[in-house]
């Protein structure tokens, strides 16, 4: 999504603040509740008032009660704890966060950290989203508390979190951007959580990002929206070798080729002034993490850097089970799908009865999906390929509550393998 | 040399139908830690009645959002057999004409579609034609060499069932029924499953011989006999409930348990079906299998393990438990009855004796309540209340546990009368969820003390598109699951237990035929048997 994309999307969203459409379902949006100079208990008041059925409505609220002058259910499965760096990365964490309401009834704190002289220290907003659930009367919330921090409260966030959280429920960190690695603040925001939720397509430094984060040791784990990105792909690959035919290549893989997109020289661009767009910081990360999933769950290891990191791709010599294996990175310059998204992935392979190549290429919003092997080329498909939004990516994550031994494993080789590449000590 | 252990391996994987390649091959490294693990194997899916109805509502739509989903594996072809004459184009369509009108992702989105369409064939024949079948074989021969679904073979008998017996032998004798390892060659070739559809047999006697004609043909491990009712969610979800929480089960018996109801309610009439329905009737349509089924479900003890065998091994000991009844008891413990005109959701449905192909003086029943007991440790003493209708005010099931009342009206005193019982309702459709009702005090001075209801509902805490039962079932019966799927004898078990009731009604010795308006909650009778006994039916 480019920036303008996301103004139209917030300015909709402003627009339609009493009535969204989300897909099937209506959202009905509280009018919000905005307190400045406030305190935490305030606000932990307010949150508490919203589901109670005696309190008079405000005009235009939507009502706490439904035909049958029963409560609304609230169900909730998780809190959410969003650390931003400004207000605009706020709104734009809202709008995603709107598309994950209708999954995971939930609350979720939106933390601005202002840290300086401040006279005052907390601003807050409060709003509730819900959607009706299957037109019985049946609602599914999710409340939405901005906090804006300043002064010395910003380095102390945990404990203004603390008392906002639904108890017993899990709680899900979610660090959009570049997380700053060495931040307390960091520390003690993923300390409080049971799960870090990053991008890590935004890691300004890729290298020391990436092995940051295979050291970190959470109770529930890592989660990376990048990973999830992912799922389609390895998913359509591990299809290839179900058939226990097919299965025999695994083996012998000698050639792995990730092409991946990268944007068009900005001088081929229309809008000189236009700004990044979010989470192209670190484009290769998805080539990288695909590459380090196949090389862990194949047992490969590294062996000698052919060609090395340049422009965005390199060329890599490992070690299968069998086979030698080639494997090429190839950034290909093109504005049609996201930065960083994979374009193609071939898989050779030595079978005893000669070559096999196993090929998904992405082709808009469709992928090809071939292979070539036994003398066959009659499995060809074509499969859907919709680059997931944000949110769907979030869900996603969010729906896991344990960590993931093949990310963890992939993300380690992803820094091997990007080691290798720059030629730097792994 | 070979070793006896080897010989008696290959004899019994013979007769396995879930042996499959897969098993002698290393399982797939890339598939460790992805989410879709419950991925089909390559297969091809014959569908015996293709241009019927329930291709187009159900079998399409629910292949399409099986494939969306991602759980169908590339290989995997459909074939339409039926009489028609169609070419495969026009099978196609009559598919995509379904998934258009009745997927829940619709329409199918046309890159998708013609990929999937080039792995769906149509074959014309006549279901008696043993040449029909001979060719059907050398189709699915050629299609396992060119499209690698590995002799892997899924028949859906989508077809009345005076058709079944027919199909089943034509199908063994071209060879088309047996699975796993060849037992003259050595190789394997593949599975063969077959789904069966509702209703197996239409009373003990023809049930007993569907299932011989069967067994004659195929393994019982082969078969997999489709109650769509046990592939909803919350049905799965009752085993969950209640083994995978520590909270439930040390009160789900006789001790804390009073009664437990359960209701198939329906809000339509007989609609186009009168011919079918006026020889079926309330009792063989819904409570053989539908309302026995969640009973079973509802009421085992736990499993060893959760496996299909061990599952249908503990329904089985359940409906063991009921006992046939008496003509007498029949007259006592069954109401039956049957809708006069009336009102329901706003319009006006004529008597059911008016429907069109229903006869005039029909003694079909619509409605039934019965009173049943489960003679085990658990549930001696609890009774079951099952009813189900036509053309009742709501279309709703669901299963109410009425907990047992507190020992001392501890609160009489106050002036406040008895509480109500507490109650768990675990509802199976339309809104899936589970609701609990307890008693509160009202705030304020004095004891006043009122009904309350914490309702948790699929749909307000995931709010993700449930799949369709068929969609579940299908992917199961592919998968080799059949945890979901009635067995033969648990299938012969619920027919030993109505058939009494059919023999009674039919002799004219289990009490007459009520009648209730349409829009109503069954007739008085039904009430009646609940208020013997000091109860009262729920309004769901």
């Amino acid at each position: 999504m480019t920036d303008p994309d996301i103004r139209a999307a917030l300015e909709e969203q402003t627009v339609h603040r009493r009535l969204m459409r989300f897909g099937e379902a209506e959202s009905l949006a509280t009018p919000m509740w905005e307190e400045r100079d406030t305190t935490i208990r305030a606000v932990a008041g307010h949150l508490a008032s919203l589901w109670d059925a005696t309190q008079p409505l405000e005009e235009g609220a939507a009502p706490t009660i439904t035909e049958k002058g029963l409560p609304h259910a609230r169900a909730s499965v998780l809190n959410l704890i969003v650390t931003v760096v400004d207000d605009p990365a706020a709104d734009r964490v809202v709008h995603t966060l709107m598309g994950l309401g209708v999954r995971h009834p939930s609350r979720a704190v939106v933390l601005v950290p202002e840290p300086g002289d401040a006279p005052l220290p907390l601003d807050a907003r409060i709003s509730t989203h819900c959607h009706d659930a299957s037109g019985g009367g049946d609602r599914i919330c999710y409340e939405e508390v901005v906090l804006t921090v300043r002064g010395e409260a910003a380095h102390h966030l945990s404990g203004i979190v603390a008392p906002l959280l639904i108890h017993d429920l899990p709680t899900h960190v979610w660090w959009p951007g570049d997380p700053p690695f060495n931040d307390p603040v960091f520390d003690q925001l993923i300390e409080f959580g049971d799960r870090l939720i990053v991008d890590s397509a935004d890691f300004v430094d890729l290298l020391g990002g990436l092995r940051r984060l295979a050291n970190l040791r959470r109770r529930s784990g890592v989660g990376d929206l990048t990973w999830e990105r992912l799922a389609w792909w390895q998913e359509l690959t591990a299809q290839f070798f179900d058939a226990p035919r097919f299965r025999r290549y695994l083996p012998n893989l000698s050639r792995l080729r990730i092409q991946y997109a990268v944007p068009p020289p900005a001088s081929s661009r229309h809008d000189e002034d236009e700004e990044v767009a979010p989470g192209v910081a670190a484009p290769m990360v998805q080539a990288l993490l695909y590459a380090g999933w196949i090389a862990t769950r194949l047992g490969w290891r590294r062996h000698r850097t052919v060609q090395p990191l340049d422009d965005a791709g390199f060329r890599l010599r490992l070690e299968g089970k069998h086979e030698m294996v080639d494997l090429l990175v190839e950034p290909v310059a093109t504005d049609a799908v996201r930065p960083g998204e994979l374009l193609s992935v071939r898989l050779r392979s030595l079978g005893e009865t000669g070559a096999a190549e196993f090929i998904v290429d992405r082709d808009g919003e469709d992928a090809m999906v071939a292979t070539n092997a036994d003398g066959m080329t009659a499995l060809l498909r074509r499969v859907s390929m919709d680059a997931p939004r944000e949110s769907e990516l979030l869900s996603s994550q969010l729906t896991v509550d344990r960590a993931d031994r093949v990310y963890e494993d992939a993300l380690r080789a992803a820094a091997i393998l990007l080691a290798s590449a720059r030629e730097v000590a792994a | 040399m070979a070793t006896p252990t080897v010989e008696a391996k290959v004899e019994r994987v013979d007769d396995d139908s879930r042996a499959s390649t897969a098993q002698t091959v290393r399982p797939n490294p890339l598939r460790e830690g992805l989410r879709l693990e419950r991925m089909a194997e390559p297969c091809t899916m014959v569908i015996c009645g293709a241009t019927g109805d329930l291709s187009e509502r159900k079998l399409g739509p629910a292949l399409y959002n099986t494939l969306l989903g991602g759980f169908l594996p590339p290989e995997f072809t459909v074939v339409g057999f039926a009489r028609r004459d169609l070419s495969d184009e026009d099978f196609r369509n009559h598919l995509l004409e379904g998934i258009n009108k009745h997927s829940r992702n619709k329409p199918a989105k046309p890159a998708i579609w013609e990929s999937f369409a080039r792995g769906i064939e149509y074959h014309r024949g006549d279901f008696d034609d043993p040449a029909a079948y001979v060719e059907l074989a050398k189709r699915l021969e050629r299609i396992d060499r060119d499209r690698g679904t590995a002799g892997n073979r899924l028949f859906y008998l989508a077809v009345p069932p005076n058709l079944y017996p027919e199909i089943v032998n034509q199908l063994d004798r071209a060879g088309l029924a047996a699975s796993g390892t060849h037992r003259r060659t050595g190789s394997n070739r593949g599975w063969t499953r077959v789904i069966v559809e509702k209703p197996f047999g239409y009373d003990l006697e023809s049930a007993r011989t569907l299932n011989r004609v069967i067994a004659e043909v195929f393994v019982e491990d082969q078969v997999y006999r489709i109650d769509h009712y046990l592939g909803k969610e919350t049905v799965q979800n009752l085993a969950v409930f209640r083994f995978g929480n520590g909270l439930f089960e040390p009160i789900w018996n006789r001790r804390y348990i009073d009664s437990v109801q359960i209701t198939v309610a329906e809000t339509v009439g007989v609609e186009g079906r009168g011919d079918f329905y006026d020889a079926t009737g309330a009792l063989r349509d819904i409570v053989q299998n539908h309302a026995l089924q969640l009973m079973a479900m509802f009421a085992i003890e736990p499993p060893v393990e959760f496996t299909a065998e061990d599952l249908r091994d503990e329904k089985l000991k359940v409906l063991r438990g009921v006992k046939p009844m008496s003509t007498a008891e029949v007259a006592t413990n069954m109401v039956r009855a049957q809708y006069v005109s009336g009102w329901v959701e706003g319009e006006r449905i004529s008597s059911y004796r008016d429907a069109p192909e229903v006869v005039p003086d029909s003694q079909t029943e619509t409605f039934v309540a019965m009173k049943l007991g489960i003679d085990s440790w658990r549930w001696a003493g609890v009774p079951f209340y099952l009813r189900t209708g036509k053309a009742l005010p709501s279309r709703v099931t669901e299963i109410a546990v009425q907990f047992k009342r507190a020992p001392l009206a501890l609160f009489a005193r106050a002036g406040v009368p008895q509480i109500d019982d507490n109650v768990l309702a675990i509802r199976v459709q339309p809104d899936e969820g589970i609701l609990l009702r307890f008693g509160a005090k009202v705030p304020g001075q004095g004891l006043q003390i009122r009904n309350v209801n914490m309702d948790f509902r699929y749909g307000s805490s995931f709010a993700v598109d449930s799949p369709d039962a068929y969609e579940t079932l299908i992917l199961d019966a592919m998968i080799g699951d059949a945890s979901l799927f009635t067995r033969d004898d648990e299938v012969e078990r619920a027919w030993e237990i109505l058939q009494p009731v059919l023999d009674a009604w039919q002799n004219g010795a289990g009490g007459p035929l009520h009648f209730y308006a349409a829009g109503s909650w069954g007739p008085p009778a039904a009430d009646e048997l609940l208020e013997r006994d000091g109860r009262a039916w729920r309004r769901p």
